[in-house]
């Protein structure tokens, strides 16, 4: 797998266009070495209680410290921005959670810049294309927890895609630019240097806006260029003369006026610079000439150019975007980034934890283990039905088969489990059979919001003693392979049964209750309602 | 309608070919995630809105292609 993304919500459409694994949900146990590039995106909860989504986001960037910290210094991690789409205004003003999403986002500046192998890439940028209305549609938020409009995995593949490319330092290097009705309103040949309009009134303000824009990106390290079919001397006088002008002789690299073809002139321009054309992007108001570029040089890009200058705003946020933009922490954010410094920091330690389990422990985690009854046996039955991920054996049952294993004296046990941050309800379950004294673990599975905590460990645990109770002496169990458990492969190994068989498909162990011995954690809080 | 359903679930399934009695049962790639993208892309084309309870029932072809009609005679 390329990429590896930590996440907390279903985003799987997002980015599925990606070679990528997916983290359970709040999961950050896990991290696989041979991953080339890791990402975090955790969104704020759609909560009613604004002092729990707050706190929320606190323990999320101390669960971003962890993990940081287990990551390669050589490999990338991308980290998202946090910004928040939905809010209730009630009547008293509450704003902690923008607070704690502003210093959740300081604190992502200051990581970035203790560790060059972080970069951010700010949600925002994607954001503001749409309204907030857009960004969510709460059909699929409640049937899939899914953050955002599925409707909108297009256009954010493609926006994604395009920041890893901004990350990778991949842009382009050279702007080739045409002049008449490109850099100013008018034809300098027919119009005379009086004639053309440039600064003053509209439409001569946005062309200066544009020509400042350009500026601008050449002070950003582009090199700008001229192909213009002209006179020398026209232009050569416009720039010498005209007051208004921004962009003079000096800025352009290398100037092409003449009445040549366009294609000769780019091609000759490349070849003096030096460079690919596959680093160039040809502006030009004249559609003839994009298409020639564009049909006989396909590896130059060409934007399409605005219909009326008042659009030149729109036309060069875009032409960055899509071209340009580098990826630098600029000055004034390094700046103001130290100011938070020193503030943030004090905050950040008391959320960033010094080990895994003391962030385990701050999650005040409650374990309720609990018998088939009457009110289980539906959600149980569902739990075998939708688990796929950590689920050993993948055996569907329907109620009736529940009762049924019940009733051939099968123990079937649920989990239920809450933290600080809220209940998860039942999300895990384990069924025992018997067979000639020795007891099968016959179905072991977690739903996935819960992995990553290390609460499978305790399950299993707390149910073996009780079978350990019943004086078996032997406990076999299964991992059948399925296309997606792979992640419980190695569960048995871990919790130190011994491995007796392994085909294919599946892997069987033992596990002689004579070695079990049962630990309890101080961890977690175990309850058992048997 | 049937044709162009089944050239939405081949692209969502990444199927090589859709069989009139596709199901959720019978199709390994048709998961809750399989079936959301699914929703977005037949919304997309059929111009429909499925609500929560239309999309439990939207088991297989047959069930989507009832459904879309009942919706479009309802718009």
């Amino acid at each position: 797998m390329e990429y590896f993304i930590y996440r907390n919500h279903t985003i799987e459409p997002f980015f599925n266009n990606l070679n990528i694994e997916f983290s359970g949900y709040e999961d950050i146990s896990f991290v696989d070495k041979s991953i080339d590039k890791y990402i975090w995106c955790y969104l704020p909860n759609y909560k009613v209680n604004e002092e729990l989504i707050a706190k929320e986001i606190d323990s999320y960037a101390g669960m971003l410290h962890i993990l940081l910290h287990k990551i390669d210094k050589s490999k990338m991690f991308i980290v998202f921005t946090m910004r928040r789409i939905y809010k209730v205004d009630y009547q008293t003003i509450d704003d902690s959670v923008e607070k704690a999403i502003e210093s959740y986002n300081n604190q992502l500046k200051i990581l970035a810049l203790e560790n060059p192998n972080l970069k951010i890439v700010d949600i925002g940028g994607f954001y503001d294309s749409y309204s907030k209305t857009d960004l969510l549609d709460w059909r699929f938020y409640y049937i899939s927890q899914m953050p955002w409009n599925p409707k909108l995995s297009k256009p954010f593949k493609k926006w994604f895609t395009r920041q890893i490319e901004v990350l990778e330092f991949k842009r382009k290097k050279c702007l080739v630019l045409d002049l008449d009705n490109t850099l100013w309103n008018g034809i300098i040949g027919e119009d005379g240097i009086d004639g053309i309009k440039i600064g003053g009134d509209y439409p001569g303000n946005s062309f200066l806006f544009f020509q400042q824009s350009l500026l601008e990106l050449s002070k950003n390290g582009i090199i700008l260029t001229v192909c213009s079919k002209n006179n020398e001397e026209d232009v050569f006088e416009v720039w010498e003369k005209h007051p208004n002008i921004i962009l003079r002789k000096n800025h352009f690299v290398n100037i092409k006026i003449n009445w040549r073809n366009k294609v000769d002139n780019i091609q000759d321009i490349a070849n003096e610079l030096n460079l690919g054309l596959d680093s160039f992007v040809f502006i030009d108001d004249s559609p003839t000439e994009r298409e020639l570029v564009r049909q006989l040089l396909p590896s130059v890009s060409v934007p399409d150019f605005p219909d009326h200058p008042y659009l030149f705003p729109v036309f060069i946020k875009n032409l960055i975007a899509d071209y340009f933009k580098s990826y630098q922490l600029i000055n004034e954010d390094i700046v103001k980034t130290q100011q938070y410094n020193e503030n943030a920091l004090r905050t950040q330690l008391e959320v960033s934890f010094t080990n895994f389990d003391e962030y385990l422990r701050s999650l005040e985690i409650k374990i309720q283990i609990e018998t088939l009854n009457n009110l289980n046996i539906a959600r149980l039955a569902q739990l075998t039905q939708k688990t796929n991920q950590f689920n050993l054996t993948t055996y569907r049952y329907t109620e009736a088969n529940l009762l049924s294993i019940h009733e051939d004296n099968g123990l079937i046990f649920g989990m239920r489990v809450q933290d600080k941050f809220g209940d998860y309800g039942l999300t895990g379950l384990i069924i025992i059979k018997f067979e000639g004294g020795d007891a099968i673990i016959d179905t072991f599975l977690q739903s996935c919001r819960i992995l990553g905590k290390n609460i499978e460990k305790v399950f299993i645990e707390y149910i073996l003693l009780q079978i350990k109770n019943l004086n078996v002496e032997n406990v076999t169990a299964k991992y059948i392979i399925s296309a997606k458990n792979k992640q419980v492969e190695n569960l048995y190994d871990k919790c130190k049964f011994s491995l007796i068989n392994e085909t294919d498909v599946d892997k069987e162990y033992k596990l002689k209750m004579e070695n079990f011995n049962y630990l309890s954690s101080n961890i977690y809080k175990l309850h058992g309602k048997l | 309608m049937k044709e162009k359903i089944k050239h939405i679930m081949k692209q969502v399934f990444e199927l090589e070919h859709v069989y009139d009695n596709i199901s959720q049962l019978s199709c390994e790639k048709w998961d809750s995630l399989g079936s959301l993208n699914l929703v977005v892309n037949l919304e997309e084309e059929f111009d429909v809105v499925f609500e929560p309870d239309d999309i439990i029932e939207m088991i297989s072809l047959e069930s989507i292609e009832l459904k879309i009609i009942e919706i479009k005679k309802k718009q």
